[in-house]
């Protein structure tokens, strides 16, 4: 998943020179809480509303009122991604710098941005369920074609996978967790179990006591 | 006094002999019934029309399941659910499921025109069915389409859902209508097919707060899952305050049954139609329509619903199977069918972690009337 995929567009912008109290009233107004700074047409700080707030607080050493330029309470040369690198490399950088957005720039050009937000969207999309479908719960060994093995057995039962998750666990396993296109997944699991795999879900037949 | 819809042609509905979602277990109720000797007349009602199945669904799916019964073999089939291993193709998909779909339609409409104010569909129950897709044994939405007639009525409709399985395609088909609320009660979708009804799906736009769910941790048995039914169905009930309700009644939230891991027992599922009854006739002056719907263990399914018949049709349950019906449909009950209509009591030895699990549906549902709370005030 590519930060172009993930990234809001197109991004609203503010001029350096408009006021604090104007940046306020359009973050408030659309319910957001970054705003990219361009002067000319380039991205050169990164206004939130938190800035806001503390740069007109009394708390500031020098408060700031509603008619003072965004020039003197944004962040300067701020971080940035570009639009073809993984999305989990823009959330490492947002994740070490603790910064909730990263303006996206192609070149010299501002074209979009990523809050955190979005990355909680795209984790949605990643783990969310899209199609009517089962959960089939899998422990892999750590080693070449164990994942393969597992879809070729799915593919030959005419099984849809409509997503796969893999996870390292501490003891070395891989714990893999698929949506599966079908309502029948306890036959399914017994069948897996018999073929050598370790299912965690569903739980065998013979249940605890029935 | 109850109508009871039903007719030869439903059997037609029939994935194959390996598929679990059988039409001998409408068989079998059938002639339980007969055997208690409380047969009563079935009504036979129409096919639904070609339009009234577009309704619901997309002309492109109903095209589709068309030429797959005139023998083409369309590449896109799978894309719209078909030709899956939960819905394998047989010959006549779309007249036999019009069957189904115009039984729980014509049960509406007897409830319409006000001729009626209870009706069983022997029958029915597809909830998985989506607009433009096949899903999970599911071809077309017959609940749907009833709730529609109803809507363009002008009756406001409560959905209520007892299968094991979240409701899902008729919460989607209604999720933004303000004149349709879905309650489901099921396995949580964290774990079950089909994934879906979690209590953060409440609805959109006008509609939000009338899509409900209570999923249920697995294991969950009888005394939690009443429970949860008492402390959210009558209080939602009466917050709509629904013309009329419509009941898919699965019997698959049963113990015994292997296609989940809810644990109820037949004593529970009288509970909640006697309660279903109450609440129809305190919220939806009286008027209800109940589908089946999943259940995949025969001797179980058999007996769930003629409980449901019994208690529809305000008769006594007998204590005893008859010994003929034993008898006759001994190559499908397997071993586990004991001599009762009911289960034995206790009914199976407790599972462990009920308290801990009990907690956690409790959780559940104080989060979902937290949630619910702030559209309805």
């Amino acid at each position: 998943m590519l930060v172009k995929e993930v990234m809001r567009k197109p991004v609203t912008v503010v001029q350096v020179g408009a006021t604090l109290g104007e940046a306020n009233e359009l973050m408030l107004s659309r319910s957001f809480r970054h705003l990219p700074v361009v002067d000319q047409g380039r991205l050169v700080g990164v206004l939130t509303d938190r800035d806001i707030r503390y740069a007109t607080s009394s708390l500031c050493p020098m408060p700031r009122s509603a008619g003072d330029p965004v020039a003197l309470a944004m962040s300067r040369h701020p971080l940035t991604a570009d639009p073809l690198d993984p999305m989990e490399d823009a959330a490492r950088i947002m994740r070490e710098h603790k910064i909730g957005c990263l303006p996206v720039l192609d070149g010299d050009e501002l074209v979009g941005i990523l809050t955190g937000m979005d990355l909680l969207d795209a984790l949605m999309t990643l783990t969310g369920v899209t199609k009517p479908s089962s959960r089939l719960e899998v422990t892999l060994k750590d080693q070449p074609g164990e994942l393969a093995r597992l879809t070729a057995f799915l593919a030959g039962r005419h099984v849809n996978v409509h997503s796969i998750l893999t996870y390292p666990t501490p003891d070395s396993t891989v714990r893999t967790v698929l949506r599966v296109d079908s309502q029948q997944i306890r036959p399914l699991a017994e069948d897996l179990r018999e073929a050598g795999f370790t299912i965690l879900w569903p739980l065998p037949t013979s249940r605890p006591n029935p | 006094m109850t109508t009871l819809i039903h007719r030869p042609e439903y059997a037609g509905y029939d994935f194959g002999p390996a598929h679990p979602f059988t039409p001998s277990r409408i068989a079998m109720v059938l002639d339980l019934i007969r055997c208690l000797g409380h047969a009563a007349p079935t009504l036979a009602a129409p096919s639904a029309t070609r339009e009234e199945i577009l309704s619901v669904h997309d002309e492109a799916y109903v095209a589709m399941v068309e030429a797959l019964d005139r023998g083409e073999t369309p590449p896109s089939a799978e894309a719209f659910g078909l030709g899956t291993p939960d819905n394998p193709i047989f010959p006549d998909m779309d007249p036999a499921t019009r069957w189904l779909v115009g039984g729980t339609l014509h049960g509406a409409r007897l409830l319409m025109a006000g001729t009626e104010t209870r009706v069983l569909q022997l029958g029915g129950g597809l909830h998985h069915a989506q607009r433009d897709r096949a899903a999970g044994f599911c071809l077309y939405n017959d609940l749907a389409v009833a709730i529609r007639a109803f809507v363009d009525h002008g009756w406001r409709v409560a959905y209520l859902d007892i299968d094991l399985h979240h409701g899902d395609g008729v919460q989607k088909l209604f999720y933004d209508h303000e004149k349709v609320l879905t309650l489901s009660l099921h396995e949580t979708g964290h774990y079950l097919y089909p994934g879906t009804g979690h209590i953060q799906e409440l609805g959109s736009g006008p509609a939000r707060g009338l899509s409900v769910n209570i999923p249920f941790e697995p294991f969950t048995e009888s005394e939690s899952y009443l429970e949860a039914f008492e402390d959210v169905v009558p209080r939602t009930l009466e917050q709509f305050s629904p013309q009329v309700l419509v009941v898919q009644a699965g019997a698959d939230a049963h113990f015994a049954d292997l296609m989940g891991d809810l644990a109820l027992t037949t004593q529970a599922f009288e509970r909640l139609y006697r309660r279903i009854l109450e609440l129809a006739g305190e919220h939806a002056q009286g008027r209800v329509l109940v589908t089946l719907g999943g259940g995949y263990d025969a001797q179980v399914t058999a007996r769930i619903w003629t409980i449901l018949y019994l208690t529809l049709m305000d008769l006594p349950i007998p204590d005893r199977l008859p010994a003929e019906w034993l008898e006759r449909w001994q190559h499908l009950l397997g071993d586990d069918v004991g001599a009762t209509l009911h289960d034995p009591e206790p009914a199976f030895p407790a599972f462990p972690g009920r308290e801990e699990r009990n907690r956690r549906n409790r959780d559940v549902v104080a989060r979902l009337l937290d949630s619910l709370l702030r559209y309805w005030l």
